[in-house]
């Protein structure tokens, strides 16, 4: 594979990103890094993507020794849990990881009948809130890193750290630990961590008349490049997502809004209070402009984005019909699998696609670079609350298990990152880096991480008022002045308590 | 004038026209028969007496994200009040009553118009009839997926066809439009639900006698006269049911705009029902949704007064 100018890639990366992984060493991790003890076993000062490979493999692990001191290996008890696993959208890898993962489980705790639910990313919280509410909950759950907060603030979750399970606060990136903290207590532990990276096609760059081996570097340049690629080859430019109620929108529009300088509430300071909306910032305002610029001025986005999440770009984008999206690492094994499913003419052009797919780091805004800090937690449910009664051993057992340093790694393969740090120092680890293509990108964004606010109103707020304030823009209903101050004040009302 | 039973006396209608009877009475005369459904009427107070009235309990409460359903705070009618005063209860009232009288109305249209065809005898009826049936039995999940990428805005195959044809110069915006949006799902809804039209009206149908249509025919009537003067008028009472039975499950109605559009875009395709199940899951306000619900149920209680009273017409009249 060559770049626009016939030089040869390195191992197929873009020539860009060791220029990427070096700027990102020299970003703060600041925000990441406050609130806990500076001693991790792996030194988040110094991160950078030849950071990570000088660890890697560094450290060896026996996943059953670490977990028989927490409970022991012939524990006899039963156990439910609830997650997001692996669904239809799922490279295949990932669901190969899966099984591996509970056939593992099994053979290390034999003696725990568990019933484990692999449950919808967009129903997970809606099951959950309605089975707790009849006291029919599961006793673990794993949630995304938004949801926790809702459950431990109603009292639902049993107070949870990593120290329970036989591991150190330390070991996992201080960011993750407050997204499980409430009201001064931990309530869950971090599974996996990641931040997302911004993906385009380098033919259709070269086509309409961009660097192909150059993503834009602001989010200017994002509404710009949608338009030419848009005009000159009559594909959507970028892979826009607003659908409501869903997951996907805030992860893919949050990045944008905090790269303007605007914010939900003041969840992208150092030091946020979660005290008032900035929805009708003019950072905001400005980031919803952008989207309705590229919407509805230029048309150079999918018509179908509202009711889009983003399982409904990775068709276009293998087809060739979108050039820019924002995902996960992931997205790399998922185009590959489409690519062998593909068949003919087809055929030929997805592999086209997986030849010219790139990834580099999500653009820069006016105030800064910014991405979504995501990931899960993993949590257990108070006994009054769970169907038939909680077996406290066996839910630790499985917790311990899920996030060694061994399985928080591999069950993140090609989706995520470790949310144990020392997975990280594992050979697994090495093995990821030498076998994923563009990891690198991706761990280099995790400085950059913003977690979502840490209060039980998030979810609605992310969820809800942030993905109708994109609709009402994009649909004509408001102006963009009305649609941000609409979104502010039902912010407003839900601080205010309702 | 009485007569013995297995469990004691009843009294005949002679005594009953000439000493009125309290209820109570009549309950402890027909002991034995309440007896009989006791235990059905005590699973219909478990799982439909208490939900109704917990969830008029729950209606006057607010219940904050962070609270636990049991430390709900009462807030008496405010619930109510914040509803019926919200420009967003306008709208959806608005939604609700275009998706359910139009999908009512075209749905009994469509399905009269197929049992008037069904009727008569011709080749491969029987074929048709089961193939008129298959949106009926389709699961309404998987149909609603379907659609929902027949109508997809950038590669549904209805857009696509329409370019082919020439009829528009880019794929049509079905679902992701604030105009088109609700006449999109009113369509699929329509396509869903005529079948149920069809088979109540081919029964209705089966009553209308013969030879009054031959009467009509021999006095000169023409085919509209027959149908309008003959054929309708027996049908009146069967149509007054399906009508009633087609807006109670239109006013329920959540899969189609919920899997398709969930209440989207902007809110255009939000009905009660959806705007309910967003208000209580999705922002947790329980409260609010119950009040809401109550709402939706004083609705359907009046829809369903007058479901029973067209269900008992004949019986009255020939009581009468």
């Amino acid at each position: 594979m060559t770049n626009a100018h016939g030089r040869k890639t390195r191992s197929g990366l873009p020539t860009r990103r060791r220029v990427f992984g070096y700027a990102m060493a020299t970003l703060t991790t600041a925000s990441l890094m406050s609130g806990t003890a500076y001693a991790q076993s792996v030194d988040l000062s110094k991160w950078s993507p030849e950071y990570i490979r000088s660890i890697a493999g560094t450290e060896k692990v026996d996943t059953a020794a670490e977990c028989s001191k927490v409970v022991p290996l012939d524990y006899k008890g039963r156990l439910s849990v609830w997650w997001t696993g692996p669904n239809e959208a799922s490279p295949d890898i990932t669901r190969k990881v899966n099984d591996d993962f509970w056939a593992a489980w099994k053979k290390t705790y034999p003696n725990i009948a568990t019933d484990a639910q692999n449950i919808d990313y967009n129903q997970l919280l809606d099951k959950l809130r309605t089975a707790t509410l009849g006291n029919a909950a599961p006793m673990v759950v794993r949630l995304q890193i938004l949801g926790g907060v809702e459950f431990a603030s109603k009292g639902y979750f049993q107070e949870l750290k990593p120290e329970d399970v036989g591991y150190k606060t330390s070991d996992f990136w201080p960011g993750a630990m407050k997204s499980d903290t409430y009201d001064g207590k931990t309530y869950g532990i971090p599974t996996n961590n990641e931040t997302m990276a911004f993906i385009w096609n380098a033919k259709l760059f070269k086509d309409a008349g961009l660097d192909p081996e150059k993503p834009p570097a602001t989010w200017d340049d994002v509404v710009k490049y949608s338009k030419q690629i848009h005009d000159k080859l009559g594909v959507a430019g970028y892979g826009m997502v607003a659908k409501q109620n869903a997951g996907n929108t805030p992860f893919r529009f949050m990045p944008q809004l905090w790269a303007f300088g605007g914010g939900a509430l003041d969840e992208a300071d150092a030091t946020p209070t979660y005290k008032a909306s900035q929805l009708n910032s003019a950072g905001t305002k400005a980031a919803l402009q952008a989207s309705v610029d590229m919407y509805v001025r230029d048309k150079s986005v999918p018509v179908s984005a509202l009711t889009n999440t983003q399982n409904e770009n990775q068709n276009p984008f293998i087809a060739g019909q979108l050039a820019m999206m924002i995902a996960h690492p992931a997205e790399y094994a998922k185009m590959v699998d489409l690519a062998k499913k593909a068949t003919g003419a087809d055929k030929k052009v997805a592999d086209a696609v997986v030849e010219n797919m790139r990834y580099g780091l999500i653009p820069k805004g006016p105030a800064r670079r910014a991405v979504v800090f995501g990931g899960s937690n993993i949590h257990i449910i108070k006994n009054e609350y769970v169907d038939g009664g909680l077996d406290e051993k066996a839910a630790k057992a499985l917790i311990c298990f899920w996030t060694s340093p061994e399985w928080s790694t591999k069950l993140a393969w090609v989706d995520s990152n470790p949310g144990n740090l020392r997975g990280f120092k594992t050979e697994w680890m090495k093995e990821r880096l030498n076998s994923i293509k563009f990891l690198d990108v991706t761990t280099s964004m995790l400085p950059n991480g913003i977690p979502f606010p840490v209060i039980p109103q998030a979810t609605e707020i992310m969820n809800i008022v942030v993905p109708d304030m994109m609709q009402n823009a994009l649909t004509g209903k408001m102006t963009v002045d009305q649609a941000a101050e609409d979104a502010a004040g039902k912010v407003k009302e839900l601080l205010g308590g309702m | 004038m009485s007569i013995a039973t297995g469990q004691g006396t009843a009294v005949l209608a002679p005594t009953l026209k000439s000493k009125r009877v309290g209820p109570l009475q009549r309950i402890y005369n027909h002991r034995a028969d309440y007896l009989y459904v006791l235990p059905a009427l005590l699973v219909m107070l478990i799982v439909i007496a208490y939900p109704v009235y917990y969830t008029i309990e729950l209606s006057f409460f607010k219940t904050p994200p962070n609270l636990q359903m049991k430390d709900k705070v009462f807030v008496g009618l405010d619930n109510y009040a914040t509803i019926l005063s919200s420009s967003s209860f306008r709208e959806v009232t608005m939604n609700t009553l275009i998706w359910t009288v139009f999908s009512t109305l075209f749905a009994f249209l469509i399905g009269l118009a197929a049992a008037l065809a069904l009727h008569r005898e011709f080749i491969g009826r029987g074929v048709l009839r089961a193939l008129l049936l298959i949106p009926y039995v389709v699961s309404a999940v998987a149909a609603s997926y379907v659609w929902k990428w027949l109508y997809h805005s950038d590669f549904g195959v209805i857009g696509a066809l329409a370019v082919q044809f020439g009829l528009t110069d880019k794929p049509i915006n079905f679902l992701d439009n604030l105009h088109t949006v609700l006449p999109s799902l009113i369509v699929v809804n329509v396509w869903k639900e005529f079948s149920f039209a069809m088979i109540m009206l081919m029964a209705g149908l089966q009553t209308v006698p013969e030879q009054l249509l031959r009467a009509a025919q021999v006095d000169g009537a023409n085919a509209w006269q027959r149908f309008w003067h003959v054929t309708f008028p027996h049908l009146k009472s069967v149509s007054m049911v399906t009508v009633l039975l087609l807006m109670v499950s239109n006013f329920n109605s959540f899969i189609i705009p919920w899997v398709m559009t969930g209440g989207g875009p902007a809110g255009a395709s939000d009905i009660w029902i959806t705007q309910i199940y967003n208000i209580a899951f999705g922002r947790q306000r329980y409260g609010v949704a119950a009040a809401y619900s109550v709402i939706l149920f004083i609705v359907m209680m009046t829809l369903g007064y007058f479901y029973v009273k067209a269900l008992t017409r004949g019986d009255e009249s020939r009581a009468g």
